[in-house]
């Protein structure tokens, strides 16, 4: 029978570190993720191929949209927002090939039933894996903000509402506002991807009895499938739009506040200028 | 990547992104400053001071995350 556990199956422990199936999954796709760049950065030249700029044409349409809305400090950034999306697409669609999540170690949970534990996972159906990339998110944006804003900038900006007698009710408002993004980020992707993961191994499960019947065993899943594959794509394309988005932020933050001190000495329209050019 | 040739190149795409974010945080907040009223609740026994002191931070900051996402559309 097929089953999927809301946590990640443990394989085997290598000292301490238990190695999860979830583990395997993500393992798998930065495998996958290296040897292609490394496959492509070697085959690619200045005039592309046809298989080139197919590869290229997402890579090419999620930086058209980081170079739209990013601002004038999109290439600082731009790599990670693709790293983020090419590792959670292909962490997604990995999940969907044959044998991934199916073929594993067949386990006794009492006298009666058999369960498989399979030898690799969806890596985003795993809470860990999301909240790990959601915590990458969001010390990047925390990152971007002290640099556009300096330490004590992003401090004040952070702790000191305004007008100042409204911070100890503020504060913490801001506060919640802050952490509820990375729970956010990590709670969606998971969400999905998990309930992703449930829908396809109901199917099956419904279908299967089918098979020498009627076609459904084939059709039924083979339709969830095409959709799983449209949800993964979308789910890394929200993950990496979100976090360009609270980058962007945190830059944009800076922006509002030197156009009112002006500490490096602008003038109040050069100040501006930046944040009208980003729109 | 070609060369940043102005910003009209790559139009940006309806920010549907934060739709998708914004119902979620607004549940978030909420359960957040809940949670956090209720651990110290326990914790200090002051049951439900910290409970409604939390719900209302809660709910201020779900008010905030609107304001915060509205405030951006407009600057944009």
């Amino acid at each position: 029978m097929v089953h999927v556990e809301i946590k990640a199956e443990e394989l085997f422990a290598i000292g301490p570190l238990i190695v999860t199936n979830s583990m395997v999954g993500a393992l798998l796709a930065s495998i996958i993720l290296l040897l292609a760049a490394r496959w492509f950065t070697r085959r690619s030249g200045i005039v592309p191929s046809r298989g080139q700029s197919i590869i290229e044409l997402p890579i090419e349409f999620l930086a058209g949209v980081v170079r739209g809305t990013g601002g004038k400090r999109w290439r600082q950034f731009a790599p990670l927002i693709l790293a983020i999306f090419l590792y959670v697409l292909v962490a997604n669609w990995l999940s969907l090939l044959p044998g991934v999540g199916t073929i594993g170690l067949a386990e006794n949970i009492d006298r009666t039933h058999v369960v498989i534990v399979p030898f690799v996972r969806a890596a985003a159906a795993d809470l860990n894996f999301t909240l790990g990339l959601a915590l990458i998110s969001f010390v990047s944006f925390i990152a971007f903000g002290l640099r556009a804003n300096g330490w004590r900038g992003y401090l004040k900006e952070l702790l000191i509402a305004e007008p100042p007698y409204m911070t100890p009710l503020l504060t913490p408002i801001h506060l919640i506002s802050e952490l509820s993004r990375v729970i956010s980020l990590s709670m969606r992707l998971f969400g999905n991807v998990f309930a992703g993961e449930v829908l396809l191994a109901t199917m099956l499960s419904l279908t299967t009895a089918t098979v020498f019947i009627l076609p459904l065993a084939f059709v039924i899943p083979g339709v969830f499938i095409g959709l799983e594959l449209l949800f993964g794509l979308v789910q890394a394309l929200v993950f990496a739009l979100l976090s360009m988005t609270y980058i962007t932020l945190a830059i944009a933050e800076h922006r509002q506040h030197g156009s009112e001190e002006h500490p490096s000495g602008e003038s109040p329209e050069q100040a501006t200028a930046p944040a009208h050019g980003a729109a | 990547m070609g060369p940043d040739q102005g910003d009209d190149k790559g139009a940006p795409p309806p920010n549907w992104g934060v739709a998708f974010d914004l119902g979620l945080r607004l549940g978030i907040s909420v359960i957040l400053g809940v949670g956090g009223g209720l651990l110290l609740d326990s914790w200090l026994h002051t049951s439900p001071i910290f409970t409604l002191v939390g719900m209302v931070l809660g709910i201020g900051a779900a008010m905030y995350t609107i304001w915060d996402v509205a405030k951006e559309s407009m600057r944009r």
